[in-house]
């Protein structure tokens, strides 16, 4: 009896063990992207949900990563053609999320690329939850979240993000 | 044809060896100057132990007790690395670690180690980080600064 007791124990524990496993956030085509809520460069918190109803692409980048900033020209293009689409229907919005430390250094670069998007940071390098949450291995890294939440793409780049983007909201 | 193979392989082998061993010439360390984390970790972790000074040269001082003197691309922060190192015995461990990126794109490593070698120091390290310091530092549960 006291064997059964114990693998009954196991198994409780197996299956309970895994059913936390499960609630931990998956970041993959099909699940809602997880709240993301920092401040800006204003000290405002500023949530991912409140851009809901875009194609929203989460845009994972610091000063210190020289191939994310080589990519701002490339987003600030991507948002002067598809924000605009809005009206009447869905537009791109962007979510730059840095893990920057220095707040100086991640304001001169959203001054020198003039982005005209949402920018928010806590300030914390690796160390940022929003990099545990996201499973975030290197960067540039990027999620597209559709106007419901969910995410749809994961870490485009870019003719393929573009390509993805054009056909989506023409799609819509 | 067949006799033939073996001698394509050997000269591929050849090449390709050739290839590697110039890729790691180019850098400033050796293989034997990197440190692994764990070893960092328990040799931080020993109570009672000589530690390495260790020093960050990256965006973040993250790991625990280490100086921070900033990203070695710029010039400056050379400079202080240098003033942090002027009264080091030259015999001391001295351990340095960026971990924005992988080696290959990481633009700060390479200045701070050609300082150490400059300023003579014989047992000079780098950490050996193969992505970033989240995924092979703070993800391990290794010592981190609070």
């Amino acid at each position: 009896m006291k064997k059964i007791k114990t693998v009954f124990l196991l198994l409780t524990i197996l299956i309970f063990g895994s059913k936390i496993q499960a609630q931990e956030t998956r970041i993959r085509t099909g699940e809602m992207a997880p709240e993301i809520e920092l401040p800006n460069i204003k000290g405002e918190k500023t949530a991912l949900s409140s851009l809901r109803g875009n194609l929203v692409l989460i845009d994972f980048w610091a000063t210190w990563c020289a191939p994310c900033v080589e990519e701002q020209p490339e987003l600030k293009k991507l948002y002067t053609k598809y924000n605009h689409l809005k009206s009447g229907g869905i537009g791109l919005e962007i979510f730059g999320v840095s893990l920057d430390n220095k707040k100086e250094a991640w304001e001169k670069s959203i001054r020198k690329f003039n982005m005209a998007w949402v920018q928010v940071s806590d300030l914390k390098y690796w160390t940022s939850p929003v990099a545990q949450t996201y499973h975030i291995e290197a960067l540039p890294y990027n999620v597209l979240v559709d106007e419901k939440g969910f995410i749809i793409a994961l870490n485009l780049h870019g003719k393929e993000l573009e390509g993805f983007i054009d056909s989506y909201l023409k799609k819509e | 044809m067949k006799k033939l193979t073996p001698y394509f392989s050997f000269i591929f082998m050849l090449v390709f060896s050739a290839a590697v061993q110039a890729q790691t010439a180019k850098e400033p360390w050796t293989e034997s100057q990197l440190i692994a984390t764990q070893e960092l970790a328990d040799q931080i972790n020993a109570p009672g132990k000589p530690k390495p000074l260790i020093i960050n040269i990256g965006p973040q001082a993250v790991i625990k007790g280490s100086v921070d003197v900033g990203p070695g691309k710029e010039k400056t922060n050379i400079k202080a690395l240098e003033k942090t190192l002027a009264k080091s015995d030259k015999n001391k461990e001295v351990v340095i670690y960026c971990g924005c990126c992988p080696f290959d794109k990481c633009p700060n490593i390479r200045p701070a180690f050609n300082q150490l070698k400059d300023m003579g120091f014989t047992n000079a390290r780098l950490l050996n980080i193969p992505k970033n310091i989240k995924t092979d530092w703070i993800d391990k549960g290794y010592p981190v600064n609070d």
